[in-house]
Formats: C-alpha cells, structure tokens, sequence
C-alpha cells in the first residue's frame, strides 16, 4: 500500500517487514507461517478493485475507510424478522385501537393505498400491553421473554421505510436501495472495517429457513468486490458450502495442498512475481483454516447444557430450537470476531409476519419463534460482557396497518412501524419517536431506513458520508444521499 | 392524437403561479409582496413565523444549511418567491397556492421530514402567507458559498471526452524494430520517454492459452497445442487467431461480455423471480451477431431499433429478422409484480433502461441526472428527460420473429388481393341505382365520450403486433369475403371495426417452457395477434369498448406488465362471445398514461367498433343502437345486392377465396418468440422534479446529449424516434461510441481499458492513459467498417498483446502500476472460463449451441420465494456455462465467488476478487472433484506410463510440458501416496487426486 488514509483501516494489522516479504514466506510451502499471523490486509481481499475511485487496481478508496471516529460496536446481531411485524401488537400500544375497533378507518383518518387494498375495519390488538423494568417500557404478551429485557433497549417506534411492497422494502432495508443488486449492510461494514477473524467470513446468514422475498440478493455485496457478500449457514451440519473436505482422511488433502504448494512455487518463476497470484496462494491456507475453523463455531454441542436450555434449545416448538441455534451460533460467532451476523426467521407453518389474515395465530407462532432466544442472547452477550460491543437489531422492513386486511388480518404499513436495538453503545431502556394516536404513521421524530444505517454506521465507529465507493460515476452510499445519525439513542 | 403528456395538477399549480407574478407584475403597487407591511404584520413575523423558520427549516434551507435541500431557501422573501426545484415556495395573499403552506400541511411534501408541525404552528404560516407575507426590507443573507450552478457547455470545454476523436500521427520511436502493429507505437514511445524497458515476448505455451481464453473461452487441446507449438513457421500465431475468430466458440466467450454490459438475466428477480420469457432468444442472437462480425454501428442500431429498420438483417441460413432480438436488451431488467405506486414503478424501470443503454453504448452515466443535473458531468435533467421519451413510446412484445418478415410479405400480398377484389365488386355494384347509404353520425353528447372510432382512425394510430388486423380498419358497407365457417359470399362490412382476419387462425407461437410464469398476461395468446391504440391520459375511470366476438382487452397503465398479485388485475378484461360493450374499471389510475390492447381468443375473431371514456350508459346504449342501424343498412343493401347479382358475386366469392385459400397455404404458421420493442405513440416526457415520478415538471422534447448535439429537439418522423436516437449514437461526430468500444475490446485483451473505467468516460472515470492510443483504435475502427474481429485481431497481433508477465525489474520499479504497459500483468480467469476449462479437461463438455438455458443447479443454501420447483444438473448438461440459466434470486455460487456480477447494471469491468472462498469451491465442490476424476480417468486411458501421463496433463492443462522439477514432484507425490494394493498405475483415486492438485495450482487460474 502506497496510500495511507489518515484513518488506520487496518487495526488488526500486525506489520510485517514487508508485505511482499510475508507472501514470499507465505508462498514457500503450507504451513510455513502461523495462522496467527495472517492479519487483514484490504489489499488481499481484491486484486483488481472496481472501484472506480482509485487511480490504479489494487488499492480500496481510501476515504471510505473507518473507523473514522469513537468505535462502539465492534459486531452487529441483526435479527431480521422476515415479513413485517405489527407495531401495534408488539412494542407501540394504541389503546385508542381499543375503543374506535370495529369501526371504518376513512372516518378517522386519510387511508392510503396500500399493497392488497382490501381494507377493512379498525383493528384492536388481540395482545395486552403491559410496562417493564426500571424504564417501564411496554411490550405486549406476544414476547414474555423479551420483556424482561426492556432495560437494554432502545426502542425507536417512528421508523418509516419508503416501500409498502416486501422485495423492495427489504432490499432498501438490507442496502438503503430499493432496487437490487446493491451492497448489502452487513458488505458495507466489511467493507469500511476489514474483518477481526481471516478464517471466517466477515459478513454470516444464518438462515433459519426463510430467504426473504428479493431472495439472496439481500445478503449480496452489489458492486462491491466478491468478498463482501454474504455467506449463507444453516444452523446445522456443517453450516456452509463447500467447507466439508472431500478426501477421506485430513493427511490426504494435506499431503495434496504440500503437492498443490510445491508446483506453484516451481512456477512462480514464469508469471514473475506478481501480489495477485501470490494472493491466490495464500488464499489455499486460509481456506484450509476456515475448513477448521467453521466445524468450530458450529459446535454447540460444546455449549452446557444450562446456556443450550436457556436459548430453548430443548424447546417443544421446532422453530425455537432453530431459532435458539441461531442465536448460540451468532454469540459464537461474535467471540469469533464475526462483523456482521444476520438471522433470519424459521419457518412456522403459517406465513412470515406477514399476516394478511389470522393476526392472532400467524403472530403468536413467529413471536414463540424467536422471543426466549432472543432473550437469551441477549442476557448471555450481557453476562460475558460482549453486549457492550455488540449491536443488536431487531427490524422487519414495515409494520402493519391498524386496521384489518379482510376481518383478522393487517396489510402491510411503511408510513410507521417499530425497531428496536440493544447493547453496542445504544441508550439504554429508552423509546424514541412516536406514531400517531392509532399507530399508522410516524409523527415525532420520524426515522428513515437510512437514518437507522447511518446509527448503525456510527455506532461502529463509521461516518456513513464517507465510508463511499465510486461505481457507476458516483461515489456509492449505504445511505444514498440521505441518513442522519439519531444521536438521541447513542449512549 | 395524445402527443403529449397533459399537465398534471402541479402544472396546473404552477400555471397559476405564473398569473399570479404576472399580475403582480403588471400592477405593482397592489402586489401583496409588494406593499409595505405594517408594524403589526412585521412584529408577527419576528416572533410568530421567522423563528419557526430558522428551528424547523433553516438546517436544509437556507445559506447555513451544511447541505441546501431541493434548492429551496427560506432565509428572505425573495427566495420564498424565485423557490426551488418545484417552483415558487409562496404565493402571497393564497395560501393554499403556496407549496410552504402545503408542505408544513404535509399534503403534498412532508415539511418538516422528521414530524408534522403542531396545527398551531401551521395555523402562523397559513395566516402569514394570507396577510401577504410581510417580511422587513432587508438584504437577503449572503451566501456563503454562491450557489453551485450547472454550466453545460464549461463541463463540455473541460472535460476531454466531449472533444472529437482526432486522428493522431503515429509516434516516431528509437526501437523500431519492436513495434508490429501501429498501435505498438504509441505504447513504445511512452515508454521510451519514461526510459522502460518492454517485457520480452511471452514465451509461445504463454501465448497459446492467453490466445484461446482471450478468443474462445476455452483450453487449446492437447492437439490443438501441439499443433501450435511444433509450427515454426513466422505466421503460425497470426493462422491461429484467425482459425479461433472464425470458430463458432468465440461468440460465445465475447458474448458473455456484451452480456455483462446489458445486465443480462432470465428471470425478473424481485419477490417470485419470474421468468423473463425467452431472454435466451437475445443471447444467441449476441453470439450469432458476434460470430458474424456484425459491424459495430449496425449492432447499435439494431439494439436501439431493431424492430424499426428497413430492411432488417436477416439470418443467412434461415431468413428470419435478426435486428428485431437486439431490442431485447431493454427489458432484461428487473420487474416488479403489484407495485402500489405504478408509476414510480414505470420511472425506476425507465431509468435503468436509460442508465444500461447509456453506459453500454456511450460510457456516461446519464442516469447520474435523473434526480438532478448531473454532479461532474455536462449531463442535465433535461438530457436525461429527454431520453426517456424515446422509451416512452416503445413497448414491449413477445415478437413472433421467426415467422415475422415471411408473414409480412403474405399480409402485404393479401392486402393488395382483398383490395383487388373490393374494386371488382365495387365495379359490379357501380351502375346499380341503389347506392349503400349509411348514417354514421353521432350525437354531440356521445362524441365527446369517444376516445377512439375505428371508423375515423388514421393510418398512423393503427398500430398491431403482427397482421391479424389487416392493414387498416374496415369500413361500413366495405365489400369482404364472408369469414370462415359461413357460406362461401361476398358480404359488406356491417359496421367501421378493426377486425380480425380468419385468415390468420391458426397461427401457433413458441416459448420456453421456463421455471415461473406468474403474468396474467403470459397465458393469453397474443402475440402476432394484438391490436393497440394510441397511448392516452386517463381522465374517467370508466371505460367502455364496443365489440363483437371473444377476446381479452389489455389495459397496459404506464406500461407496467407483470400482472399478478393483488394489484392491477382490473386492468386485464377477458370476454366470452360479446357482441355490444365490455367494461373497464379503471378509476385507480385516473391521470395516468395507457393504452389499450386488443386481442381474439385463440381461433377467434373480434371486432372493435368504439372505445369510450365516461360515457353514461344512455350514451353507450345509443351508440349501441346506432351500431345496430348501421348493420340493418348493410343488411337491407346486402339482401338486394345479392338479389341482383347472385351469379357474379358467387363466381367472384370463389375465385377470391380460392386466392386467399392458396395465398393462405403458404403463411408461416409456427414461430418462435422473443422479447422485442414495438413502437407505440411518439412521445415527449415530463421531467419529474427531483427523480420523483409524483412530481411532474415540464415536458422536455425528445433529443441526444445536449453537450454532442445541443437541445434542439430532434427531427422525428413518427413513432419513438429510436432510428434518429440510434443514428445520433452512430454518428462519426458522436466522441462516444467508438472510443467506447475500442476500449472495452481492449480492456477485455489486456486486462485494463485505456480509461480504466470501462463504463464512465466522465468526470468521475479514470483518465486515458493513452489518449492518442485511443483515438488512434478508435479511427482504426470506423475505417476497418467497425469490424470488432478486426480491431481484436489488431490488439492481438500487436507486440504489446504478447509481452511476457514477466516485468523488466526496473520497469517494475518505476511504473508498478503499470500504467504504460511494460509488461502483461497474469489475468485470473473468470468463472465462465475456469468451468469450461474444467469441463473441456475432463473430455465432458457438450459444445451444443445456442436454445434454451439449462436450469440452475440448487444447492440447499440457495432458498427463497420463486425457487424453481427443480433442481438442474449439477454439471449443467455439460454445457459452456453461458448457457446455465441466470436467474436473479438464484444466481450460481460458483459463478459469484468468481465475480459474475449480479445482473442489475451494465459491468464492462468485473471485479477480481481474491478471496478464500475461491480455493474453498476448487478444493472441495463436488463438481470440481469429479471433473478432476474425469480428466485423471482421461489421462489412465490414454497412456500407461507414469511420465507419459504427467506429460500429457501438464499439456493439456497449462499447454506446456513440465518442467524436471514438477515431474520430480509429481512423481514423488504418485509414489509416495500410492495405495500399496494397487500401485501407482491402477490407483484411480491417486491419479483423481492428482489431477485436483493440478487444477488447484494458480497456472490453472491465471493466464501468464
């Protein structure tokens, strides 16, 4: 690297007396150099940046990278509930609901189209709220075990996202577009801070078994190099493609890989030297780390059996067992030093929080999903002192109407709904913003999706007006044009 | 006859902005701004509305604002008059005219963005715009920084790709005996004024494989290498890549990278990924074009408008349209099922379209300027405005191509027949004193309801997909031949309709069987069937149309297709045998851009009299009836007619149907289908202000860039205007398009393009780094007839192209970078190639070209709504990978690892990643591991001896032989892991495992 941002990008760069030097070792034989020392270098990741920014191939822009300030969350837990949840029914209690139920929405207040436009009456929650904790937040029955949690939130109830319609909402949600083939978040803090662990990916799916609609798209790195995307793991076996050993026993791949190291070191002689083959070398020892490294992570086995219990790993419901692996893996993989980790929802019969009808079942199934591992991960990320530097959010990509679809069902709602984030230098025990008396739309403190990216980028130390790459003739955002950071949940 | 968009509310809006300032201006001294304010009206200002101004409006509007939003200030009442992008923020005296009072209402904007004011607080704007706006005389703030204006033509003067591509001499060097090619030159001198030193040649195993990948995709075989390298004549390298640029393989490899640019997929992506029905049509067209050197212009001009030239280019073995498969390209994109908002919907499709054409063919990032003029570049709004309305009268057909030209020529014979024939009966009838007499006027009240007559259409605004309809409407009373089914006579046209023809039935039209149609629109047979109206602005939801037969009318809203899902099902209408009105409820669109379509159920006819907009049922029922006497007319005159002149007209109603019957005999039946564009009805766009499609502003008439051609609107015939568009692209004057392409041939052959940005030649692209160079190819090619093989096999056979990867040291030193082009840096090969490269060792590739794609292969990991209900082979039939199925939602791991990109723009540069995942997919996928067997099994058959074997992978791997060294370690490694019980020779898996090592080493990946 000739260029140097004024902000190190490489924190867990360890120096080498050269670069050059080290893939010199590197390249004479496997197992030559200790994994401990294969620290993050950018460079590495991409041997012919498209970024249109820099002047030559091989070299990030050098103004996107962070930590451009005070670093609070060092990874992201983003559970990402799949299809919209109800504000009204979960963490913004509307007792007005209560008393206008049952009667036509248009003679309260302006209906705007919405994706079914099959409108029917003001819709009462079936759901009791109740307060919690020291900050008396509400939450309603639907997440018992959340509840006892409220004291490390911050619960944000005026979130708007600018598309009633899943695919878009969720790609604007996953990648502040509403279009496809953009970076996801997950590449974008990747992408602006390297990654802590080599031999694992730095941006995880755990896929409960629900791919959002927009598909895998949503986890993909845009036009942003290969690197950045998403890996997707199940949250059994082996977890991810292609890391499994085909040869029969590890001496025989070993003995290969010694082969596969001695050739290129013959040949090395006839390319010249060039980083971007030296690069694809060391790439054969990393790739043999993670193949270790991963069954590792997986391991829940190793967990006791009290944490295994209290994530519900033992639950009588399948989808909580999933949903408790995911959540196991993910803390996993923030001891790990994963960056970003995304869950999605299992599958509970019905639709994602996507009721369209039968609120009451639909609901109450996806809330049972994921309400004791939720809670779980995030006293146990409280009790090993990780939740400090951890960030958990908590988001669908809308919320739903206060009035019915049909007669027991809610459409979907973009003009107000409810996030809510924990740990990673978020304020704790606080709500911010507020909708309107029946919760259709956000009337104080109105926060975009792009607001919540810019949050997010902040609290990882990431200023989102600079973390840029230059594609298309632009100087690309997470957060487009818009975002402004919401100082009023920062810690 | 609706040639433009008409104004939407905010027009309306600003049009009484204008009055108002014209009377303001026109009597000054009773303007509202004008008059002084009272001390009253000034101390309310001060305390009641400035201070709500500076707390909630100031951060984003005004000379303090960190960054001014929609160029709107609010620091003095003559910004709050001039306003900003939407016009003038106040109307003193009216508030409700004035978009301030409107925002803080949040009716139209949302003002302030992050919550609706208190109603007190709206309630002290709402008063002060009544009262006049009164505001103290005082000079507006002054501005910290001028605010940015947009100077096209400085942008033009500074930048130097708007200059024309010159002609520059061939540099003079020392070295003369190292350049071959003139391009060499220009390379040479550069480096000598740096004092480089040149790479050596690339030693000719080197060349072998950089020439096959760069040509072909492919290895060379162990022949083809031996072959090649055993030649010593002086032309052996020049035989080869002109053997290689005749093979049908090369469309193949340089079609994947035109398919990069245009963003290629076969699905719609979004929430089902619906099939793109039959994208794979446009992809063999681009390897057919390729192969056949197709010149580069005429490749333009069939992309843009393939479906309007004349005469097309035809397929030499087969005859059938080829330009019209270019104009696929448009509708690659992503489409979207049941949008609330259908005409932010047309807008993000409009622009990606505007975005792929524009870096595809020109470099620039038009699109940049859909929300603003462009930051960096001399591209406005209105360039980009401009360009949408070429889209904006172009549609979306499946085209029966095959079957295209060749019907053509039968609708044309049959046209001149029927009206051969018309004339003799009407000669017949000429001496008879009774004369066909028809009323067809109309009430006044049930005119204005009309919105098309078939009886009074011009020629223009009869518009169909195929021929079905005939070549003009028919007219009352008009003589015809009674359709099939009846008795053999002449009849007379009881009625002015656009009609099918039943000469048609019968035509059968071919799709791809695909994964996941969802479309409404997709299971009604319409293609080469369809008649369309003009497009119009809805005004009354209520349309009517009156017909006879069975059929379905598609209501096509701001050209919005994928039907299916909650929304938009109103705007299908199918309909059993009718013979009077079928009705449309359209009222969700009122104030939106349609047209209609019309087409018979299979085997069908339908007729179209009248389409009607707000008519009342009184008015349809006397349209109706009026329908009915004009048919009673004809029938009182067909009954005496057939009275006097039953012999004649029986004999003519069998010559004119045994005409039609042989004429019949030779229609092309069968075809193929393929996404195609269709002219509609010409027409300017609206530039949306800010990019936001609820926001119209002024129409912006139809022309190229601004900074090549100027704004005057372009000279269009009728129709879209694509010809004119496509010949501006073409023009010589243009600097674009033909440094464009040059450099992306050269990118492509030497691993970095001149401007290194292959698809932004703006601000914000990388500089040439050989300007001259560029020009010089770019000349090059327009005089070479814009051959694209030609201008590859130039680069190739230049001394640059066969430079070694190995760098003179003190070269390297001086110019890591190697931006003057001292040595030829390795190139990874791209997923496509290592694949094939895999498949071709391993004696298991299917070189079959060309049809439908082979589904993706699923893997577990790869889940989501839309996922094909099957899993394709894992070796995708053995094919070459361009012909695995790309569907968005499911796009191959395999190829994403290796930087395929995500099909959503145009990617004239890939990425190159390097990255673990890569050495994880070749240790460990299963594909790789069998292949690798494969090739080893390969290898057992052919030779016996250990050495022998080596030899011949290393051949047909690396197209060279190994050296002592690798043979030492290749031998050791079978020795020593040998399972005991076989012995080296018989151990398949030792050899299996080999082979993987092999396939693992980088050679395999790079090209040196």
């Amino acid at each position: 690297m000739t260029q140097h941002s004024p902000f190190p990008c490489q924190r867990y760069q360890k120096q080498f007396s050269s670069r050059r030097d080290m893939l010199r070792r590197c390249a004479s034989g496997f197992g030559a150099i200790a994994l401990a020392g294969l620290a993050h270098d950018p460079a590495y990741g991409l041997e012919a940046s498209a970024s249109e920014a820099s002047a030559s191939a091989g070299e990030l822009g050098a103004a996107g990278h962070g930590p451009h300030h005070q670093v609070r969350a060092k990874n992201v837990i983003f559970l990402y509930m799949d299809g919209g949840p109800s504000q009204i029914d979960t963490f913004d209690p509307k007792p007005l609901l209560d008393k206008f139920n049952g009667q036509n929405p248009a003679t309260l207040f302006e209906v705007e189209p919405t994706q079914f436009n099959n409108n029917g009456n003001v819709l009462a929650s079936p759901w009791k709220f109740q307060q919690h904790g020291q900050s008396g937040i509400p939450v309603s029955s639907l997440f018992p075990h959340v509840a006892t949690c409220v004291d490390e939130m911050a619960v944000v109830r005026s979130m708007v996202s600018e598309f009633p319609e899943h695919t878009f909402a969720n790609y604007f949600l996953h990648t502040g577009s509403g279009l496809q083939g953009r970076p996801s978040m997950g590449a974008w803090v990747n992408y602006g801070l390297g990654s802590v662990n080599q031999n694992l990916p730095g941006f995880v799916v755990i896929n409960g078994g629900l791919i959002p609609p927009g598909g895998l798209d949503c986890f993909g790195s845009g036009f942003l190099p290969a690197s950045y995307q998403g890996s997707v793991f199940k949250p059994s076996g082996s977890g991810v493609a292609n890391i499994a050993p085909t040869e029969p026993t590890p001496e025989r791949q070993r003995q290969k890989l010694d082969l596969i190291g001695k050739l290129d070191g013959f040949s090395a002689d006839q390319f010249g030297r060039h980083d971007s083959v030296d690069s694809a070398i060391r790439n054969y020892e990393l790739a043999y780390a993670m193949q270790m490294a991963v069954p590792e992570v997986m391991a829940l086995k190793d967990e006791p059996a009290y944490i295994q219990t209290m994530y519900g790993m033992d639950s009588d419901y399948e989808p909580t067992r999933i949903y408790a692996a995911q959540c196991l893996i993910a803390r996993r993989m923030v001891e790990s030093g994963v960056r970003f980790i995304e869950l999605t929802c299992p599958k509970v019969g019905g639709d994602r929080w996507d009721q369209h009808s039968n609120l009451k079942d639909g609901h109450e199934n996806n809330a049972r999903a994921v309400d004791q591992p939720i809670a779980a991960l995030l006293k146990d990320l409280r009790q090993r002192g990780l939740l400090d530097e951890t960030l958990v959010v908590w988001a669908g990509e809308f919320g739903r109407t206060p009035f019915a679809q049909g007669s027991n069902g809610r459409d979907h709602n973009q003009f107000g709904f409810t996030v809510w984030m924990a740990g990673g230098g978020v304020k704790r025990g606080t709500t911010y913003g507020a909708t309107d008396e029946f919760g259709y739309k956000a009337i104080e403190n109105r926060t975009e999706v792009h607001d919540l990216h810019a949050t997010l980028l902040h609290l990882m130390g990431v200023d989102h007006t600079r973390s840029t790459f230059r594609f298309g003739g632009r100087d690309m955002r997470l957060t487009d044009v818009k975002g402004h950071v919401v100082h009023d949940i920062v810690a | 006859m609706f040639p433009i968009r008409h104004p939407a509310p905010l027009r309306c809006f600003a049009l009484l902005v204008v009055f108002q300032l014209t009377v303001s201006s026109v009597r000054p001294t009773t303007s509202p701004a004008a008059e002084i304010p009272t001390p009253q009206q000034l101390e309310f200002f001060e305390k009641e509305v400035r201070p709500l101004l500076v707390e909630h409006c100031y951060s984003c509007h005004s000379v303090d604002a960190k960054k001014l939003q929609a160029g709107l200030y609010v620091d003095s009442l003559k910004a709050l008059l001039e306003g900003g992008d939407s016009g003038p923020a106040i109307v003193p005296g009216d508030p409700d005219a004035s978009l301030l009072v409107e925002a803080v209402r949040y009716e139209s904007y949302e003002m302030p963005p992050q919550g609706k004011l208190p109603a007190k607080d709206i309630q002290t704007f709402q008063r002060w715009v009544e009262m006049g706006a009164p505001w103290p005389p005082e000079a507006p703030p002054t501005q910290q920084d001028s605010r940015p204006e947009f100077h096209l033509q400085e942008r033009v003067d500074q930048h130097w790709v708007w200059k024309p591509v010159t002609t520059p001499p061939v540099p003079t060097v020392r070295d003369t005996a190292w350049p071959r090619q003139d391009l060499d030159f220009f390379v040479l001198e550069k480096l000598e004024a740096a004092n480089l030193q040149p790479a050596t040649d690339a030693d000719r195993s080197a060349l072998l494989r950089r020439i096959f990948f760069d040509l072909i995709g492919l290895p060379p075989t162990v022949e083809q290498a031996e072959k090649y390298l055993s030649d010593p004549s002086p032309d052996a390298t020049e035989r080869l890549i002109d053997e290689l640029l005749r093979s049908p393989q090369f469309g193949e490899r340089w079609g994947r990278h035109w398919l990069d640019l245009v963003r290629y997929a076969e699905s719609r992506g979004h929430e089902f990924d619906n099939d793109s029905v039959n994208a794979f049509q446009y992809r063999d067209y681009v390897i057919r074009a390729l192969n056949a050197d197709v010149p580069y212009d005429q490749l333009v001009r069939e992309h843009i408008a393939g479906d309007l030239l004349d005469p097309p280019r035809l397929n030499p073995d087969k005859g059938f349209n080829e330009s019209i498969l270019a104009t696929g390209f448009w509708f690659l994109g992503e489409w979207v099922h049941s949008p609330v908002d259908i005409r932010k919907d047309e807008s993000d499709r409009f622009d990606n379209m505007i975005d792929v054409m524009s870096k595809t063919f020109m470099g620039v990032t038009v699109s940049c300027a859909r929300c603003h003029d462009h930051k960096f570049d001399a591209i406005s709004t209105a360039d980009y405005y401009s360009l949408t309305g070429f889209l904006q009268g172009s549609d979306y057909r499946q085209v029966r191509f095959e079957s295209l030209e060749h019907n053509r020529r039968i609708a044309e014979q049959l046209s001149r027949l029927d009206a051969q024939y018309q004339k003799s009966v009407e000669q017949l009838l000429s001496s008879d004193e009774t004369k066909l007499a028809i009323d067809e006027s109309m009430d006044p009240e049930a005119t204005q309801s009309i919105l098309f007559d078939f009886g009074t259409i011009s020629k223009d605004d009869y518009l169909q997909d195929g021929f079905t309809f005939g070549s003009a409407p028919h007219r009352s009373g008009q003589p015809m031949l009674a359709s099939a089914g009846e008795t053999l006579s002449i009849r007379f046209a009881d009625g002015s309709a656009a009609a099918s023809d039943s000469f048609w039935n019968g035509l059968e039209s071919v799709s791809e069987k695909g994964v996941n149609r969802q479309s409404r629109l997709s299971k009604l047979p319409r293609s080469g069937r369809t008649l369309r109206t003009p497009t119009f602005e809805l005004t009354d939801g209520a349309l009517a149309c009156l017909v006879r037969g069975s059929g379905n009318i598609v209501a096509c809203v701001d050209s919005h297709r994928l039907i299916a899902g909650p929304l938009h099902g109103e705007t299908v209408k199918e309909f059993k045998a009718t013979d009077g009105w079928v009705e449309l409820n359209l009222s969700r669109y009122l104030g939106h851009r349609l047209h209609l379509e019309f087409s018979p159920n299979q085997d069908a006819q339908l007729e179209i009299f009248l389409v009607t907009q707000g008519a009342s049922s009184q008015v349809r029922d006397q349209l109706a009836k009026r329908q009915q006497q004009i048919a009673e007319s004809v029938a009182e005159y067909t009954n005496l007619v057939r009275e006097h002149h039953s012999g004649e007209l029986a004999k003519l109603a069998t010559a004119w149907s045994n005409e039609r019957a042989e004429l019949r005999s030779k229609v092309m039946w069968r075809s193929s289908l393929a996404m195609a564009m269709m002219d509609g009805t010409g027409e300017d766009a609206q530039v949306l202000i800010r990019g936001n499609s609820s926001k119209p502003g002024k129409i912006e008439p139809r022309h190229f860039l601004t900074a090549v051609t100027g704004d005057q609107p372009m000279v269009i015939g009728r129709g879209s205007g694509r010809r004119e568009l496509a010949a501006a692209i073409n023009d010589p004057s243009n600097p674009l398009t033909a440094r464009v392409i040059v450099n992306r041939i050269w990118h492509h052959l030497l691993g970095r393009g001149i401007v290194p940005t292959t698809d932004d030649f703006g601000v914000l692209g990388q500089r040439p780094t050989h300007p001259e160079l560029l020009d010089h190819l770019a000349t090059q090619f327009s005089a070479d007839g814009q051959s694209i093989k030609s201008m590859i096999r130039r680069i190739m056979l230049s001394r640059t192209y066969q430079m070694s990867s190995r760098a003179d040291a003190d070269a390297m030193l001086a110019d890591p970078k190697n931006l003057l082009w001292h040595h030829r840096p390795p190139q990874r090969l791209e997923g496509e190639a290592i694949r094939d490269a895999l498949l071709t060792l391993s004696g298991q590739i299917d070189l079959t070209q060309f049809g439908e794609s082979i589904p993706i292969h699923l893997t577990p990991f790869m889940d989501g709504r839309g996922r094909p209900g099957q899993s394709g082979p894992i070796d995708g039939a053995r094919r070459r990978s361009i012909y695995t199925a790309v569907r968005r939602n499911f796009l191959s791991p395999f190829m994403l690892t290796f930087d395929t990109p995500v099909p959503f723009s145009t990617m004239g540069r890939r990425n190159v990643s390097n990255v673990p995942a890569q050495a994880l997919i070749l240790m460990n996928d299963p594909l790789v591991v069998d292949l690798a067997k494969k090739w080893a099994q390969r290898s057992i058959e052919m030779h016996d001896e250990t050495a022998s074997r080596i030899h011949w992978m290393y051949v047909s791997a690396f197209a060279r032989q190994p050296s002592d060294n690798e043979m030492a370690a290749a031998t050791a490694y079978l020795n020593d892991h040998a399972d005991p019980r076989k012995g080296v020779k018989d151990d398949v898996q030792l050899w299996s495992d080999f082979a993987h090592a092999l396939i693992n080493t980088k050679e395999f990946i790079f090209l040196r």
